[in-house]
């Protein structure tokens, strides 16, 4: 058993796991305060990424003024989306499949608007290739590294804010029962602006990771769906299931890709979900919803 | 005139997905994204069979879609088994319909079928040589009688079931409506569909590649039922053959379209979710009440 | 407990039915049980748990213990379709009908829930499906014209006026074919005329129908007046507070003490 490779893999699976949870929590945030999927988030994230992208691209900014402006962007985006396209129909009790449509439609309007401004070419961020680091005898890239870090303090960070201030409180409740905590006194429309700002921040952080690990194209949204794939796992509405549940998605999915095949990476990732689903629906640490009648 | 039956066949192909959408989303209330894989599965399927087996048109287009009917029920049993309420379904069709592309892509053969991976499955049998009746004919034909299959469907006791799960699953399910059956068979009957709108666009080209079936397909498709309007047929066949001969006609307009159609998804829910011809049924009541000028035989 | 128990096998009965949601204990330790054809009044504060029974009955809950039998067997576990067809049916105290449908169809949709002809038939329409078509066609006027809305069958549910709507989901649950009817809050939101209207279609329904019905309902007029000549069971905090025919409920001093009690009018 080739140990060094193995560690490779795993360090790898732990950054891109990293990656996934951000995108995992964000889109368990949202699910859990209003019972819906962000079918945007992708559209979010690559937007995020090319706003950072073009700041450095065109305007040569540098990299810290560059990842600032993708996340205000991103989350002006973001609630700007929430406030014309979810919420006058969340406010009118609009059955779920019409949300959906309509964040779907914000999501292919935005994909393919980006589309359509920078074309389809694979692009890369223009760094040079860096120096791997040594930790404890395992060689770690550094772009993995800093993904790891930065995506933990990330987390951190917003569980200070959800646990520690009164806003997030009010978000916490509210994902239990938006009716009992407007009774309470919560703002619901601070509460929106708030996740949906979180929402921006995290799917532009995400990408960005994603763009310098990998690379910038209008489809690389893709991958939100192993973010709702993890999210899944770990227990639809749980945020600590959303990290653990991108964590194993992630270090399983770099094995296979490792020790298998790439190309099957993705349907392993599918046939994952299907076995969730089968056995273990509620997810790993999943509440189940039931239904108040 | 080699035009016009282009836009037809083309029209066709997808106006039988889109009846299968129209039963799986418009009817039953199922968001699908990935209905183009149920596309691809009836036209590979239907290419193995006419091409490596030989077998004739209509055997070819059945056997396509029994195919993608029961990899449907594959992926709809886990998703609506559970109690839970929830988007599982829409992020297994994702999940599917990315697996199916990354797979196709990637299988180049099968024992001795060389289905050709991305560069595609070729030298397919062509739908003109398969029967009698010049290809488009064909195409018309099966659409006639889809069409008419799919309205006996949703105006019988099963599609009421559909409708009802559509409008308050939970009060449909104390009503003895049951879940799991009703919305596995709604889903079977739109895979089905699917699968022979792919089948024939197969033969049309003589050709298939992943690429005809990816997620512009899909939302082709989910446009087709937003904008016609849900529970009902006549309106996403009118919005499915617009669909497709639109951007055929103001080709400028082409590369705008997903945008277009997105900015309009949001607009159409809303102002108007259920679309152009929502709840418009096509039954003889409607037409002699157009043709007697009969006021309606309800209240309001 | 509890004074009158049937004498023969209760048709529904509930015992020591426990549900938790969280921390909170909605239902605690219920018991009741109905003779096949009676007519029982489920009364309490609001947030005792009335409705909560009705559903771990229909199995929209889960109940975390305790037995629901039907004559007998164990109905736990089975969804709420197939306890719909076992004979159980109910109406909602939020009103939820299929508003999108016209008062016929949802009174038809309950009829052949489980659909009464094959899948083919359903392609081809054969005499068979025509003929069973026209059955509950036939049977879907009929209910409509018990409960008084036969000139409203082609209006859309969703625009009829509150007292129609409810009407309409006593018709639904009645088109189930059921043996045990549950009606919750049946006569909310109705002024006197109204209520009197439904006292009389109900005590109808249950005549000549002859169905076990469990009522929840706040207006004690209906309830005692219902109930005359049968049981009340009286809820509080999830539990078994009393039970017994109307006028020992009107007199017991607990039941007084805890709801009768709270309100100056008793209406």
């Amino acid at each position: 058993m080739d140990w060094e490779l193995f560690q490779q893999q795993l360090v790898s699976g732990i950054s891109i796991g990293a990656i996934y949870s951000l995108l995992a929590v964000g889109y368990a945030l949202v699910y859990s305060v209003y019972n819906f999927t962000n079918w945007a988030f992708d559209g979010f994230m690559v937007f995020g990424t090319f706003m950072g992208f073009s700041a450095i691209i065109s305007l040569a900014l540098p990299l810290w003024l560059a990842v600032i402006i993708s996340i205000c962007l991103t989350v002006a985006l973001s609630v700007t989306v929430e406030t014309t396209s979810y919420r006058p129909l969340r406010l009118r009790k609009a059955p779920r499949l019409f949300m959906m449509i309509s964040a779907m439609g914000v999501n292919l309007a935005i994909v393919n608007t980006l589309n359509l401004i920078y074309g389809g070419l694979f692009r890369r961020f223009p760094f040079e290739d860096l120096e791997p680091i040594f930790l404890g005898g395992i060689s770690i890239g550094r772009m993995d590294l800093i993904a790891m870090v930065i995506s933990a303090a990330v987390l951190v960070l917003l569980w200070g804010f959800l646990y520690r201030t009164k806003l997030g409180l009010g978000i916490l409740a509210s994902s239990v029962d938006i009716l009992t905590a407007s009774l309470m006194g919560i703002n619901n429309n601070a509460v929106a602006i708030a996740v949906f700002t979180i929402t921006g921040v995290l799917s532009s952080v995400a990408g960005l990771f994603f763009g310098m690990k990998y690379a910038v194209y209008p489809t690389m949204g893709s991958i939100t769906i192993k973010a709702m794939i993890a999210s899944i796992i770990g227990g639809l509405g749980s945020l600590p299931g959303a990290v653990i549940g991108s964590m194993i998605l992630g270090v399983l999915e770099t094995l296979v890709a490792g020790y298998i095949s790439s190309t099957y990476r993705d349907m392993f990732s599918f046939a994952f979900l299907i076995v969730m689903l089968l056995f273990l629906p509620n997810g790993i640490m999943g509440k189940s919803m039931e239904e108040k009648l | 005139m080699g035009y016009l039956q282009a836009i037809t066949i083309l029209s066709g192909c997808n106006l039988l997905a889109v009846m299968g959408m129209a039963v799986l989303t418009g009817y039953t209330g199922l968001f699908s994204i990935g209905h183009a894989g149920f596309m691809a599965l009836g036209a590979y399927m239907g290419g193995i069979l006419a091409k490596e087996l030989g077998w004739h048109l209509v055997p070819c287009l059945l056997g396509a879609g029994m195919f993608s009917g029961i990899i449907s029920l594959g992926i709809g049993y886990p998703a609506f088994r559970s109690r839970l309420r929830g988007d599982y379904f829409a992020i297994a069709t994702l999940g599917f319909a990315e697996a199916l592309r990354l797979l196709l892509n990637n299988i180049h053969s099968i024992g001795k079928i060389r289905l050709g991976g991305a560069y595609g499955y070729m030298d397919l049998p062509l739908l003109k040589d398969m029967t009698f009746l010049p290809d488009w004919a064909v195409v018309v034909l099966v659409c006639l009688i889809a069409l008419w299959v799919t309205h006996m469907f949703v105006t019988s006791q099963y599609g009421m079931n559909c409708i009802a799960i559509r409008q308050d699953e939970a009060a449909a399910q104390m009503m003895g409506v049951d879940l799991l059956r009703t919305k596995l068979l709604a889903l079977f009957v739109s895979a089905f569909l699917a699968a022979i709108g792919g089948a024939l666009l197969a033969f049309y080209f003589g050709y298939i590649n992943p690429s005809f079936f990816g997620i512009q397909r899909s939302s082709d498709l989910l446009a087709a039922v937003v904008f016609g309007g849900i529970q009902s047929l006549i309106g996403p066949t009118i919005t499915a053959i617009l669909i497709v001969a639109v951007p055929q006609l103001l080709l400028t307009f082409a590369i705008y379209r997903f945008i277009v159609y997105g900015l309009l998804f949001v607009v159409v829910m809303v102002f108007r979710p259920e679309g152009l011809f929502g709840y418009v049924q096509m039954n003889s009541r409607w037409i002699t009440r157009l043709w007697r000028r009969n006021p309606a035989s309800g209240m309001e | 407990m509890d004074s009158q128990t049937p004498s023969s096998t209760p048709i529904l009965e509930l015992r020591d039915l426990t549900v938790d949601f969280g921390g909170v204990r909605a239902v605690n330790s219920f018991n009741m049980a109905v003779a096949p054809g009676e007519l029982v009044g489920l009364i309490g504060p609001n947030g005792a748990g009335k409705t909560t029974v009705f559903n771990l009955i229909t199995n929209a809950y889960h109940a975390t213990s305790g037995q629901i039998l039907m004559e007998g067997k164990n109905l736990r576990g089975l969804s709420p379709d197939r306890l719909c067809h076992r004979g159980i049916s109910r109406t909602f105290q939020n009103i939820r009908l299929f508003p999108f449908m016209t008062a016929y169809e949802n009174v038809e949709l309950s009829i052949h829930s489980a659909p009464q002809y094959s899948l083919f038939e359903a392609f081809v329409r054969l005499p068979r499906a025509r003929r069973k078509q026209q059955e509950s066609r036939a049977r879907a006027h009929q209910l409509l014209e018990t409960v008084g809305l036969e000139k409203f069958a082609h209006a859309r549910a969703g625009s009829l006026p509150y007292g129609l709507q409810r009407r309409l989901e006593i018709a639904r649950a009645m088109a189930a074919s059921p043996r045990i009817l549950l009606l919750d809050e049946p006569a909310a939101g109705m002024n006197e005329d109204e209520c009197k209207d439904l006292v009389n279609l109900i005590r109808q329904i249950h005549e000549s129908q002859g169905y076990t019905i469990i009522m929840i309902e706040h207006h004690m007029a209906v309830v005692m007046d219902l109930c005359r000549r049968s049981r009340i069971y009286v809820m509080q905090l999830g539990a078994n507070l009393a039970t017994g025919g109307p006028e020992q409920i009107q007199n017991d001093p607990q039941v007084i003490k805890a709801y009768l009690g709270e309100r100056k009018n008793v209406h």
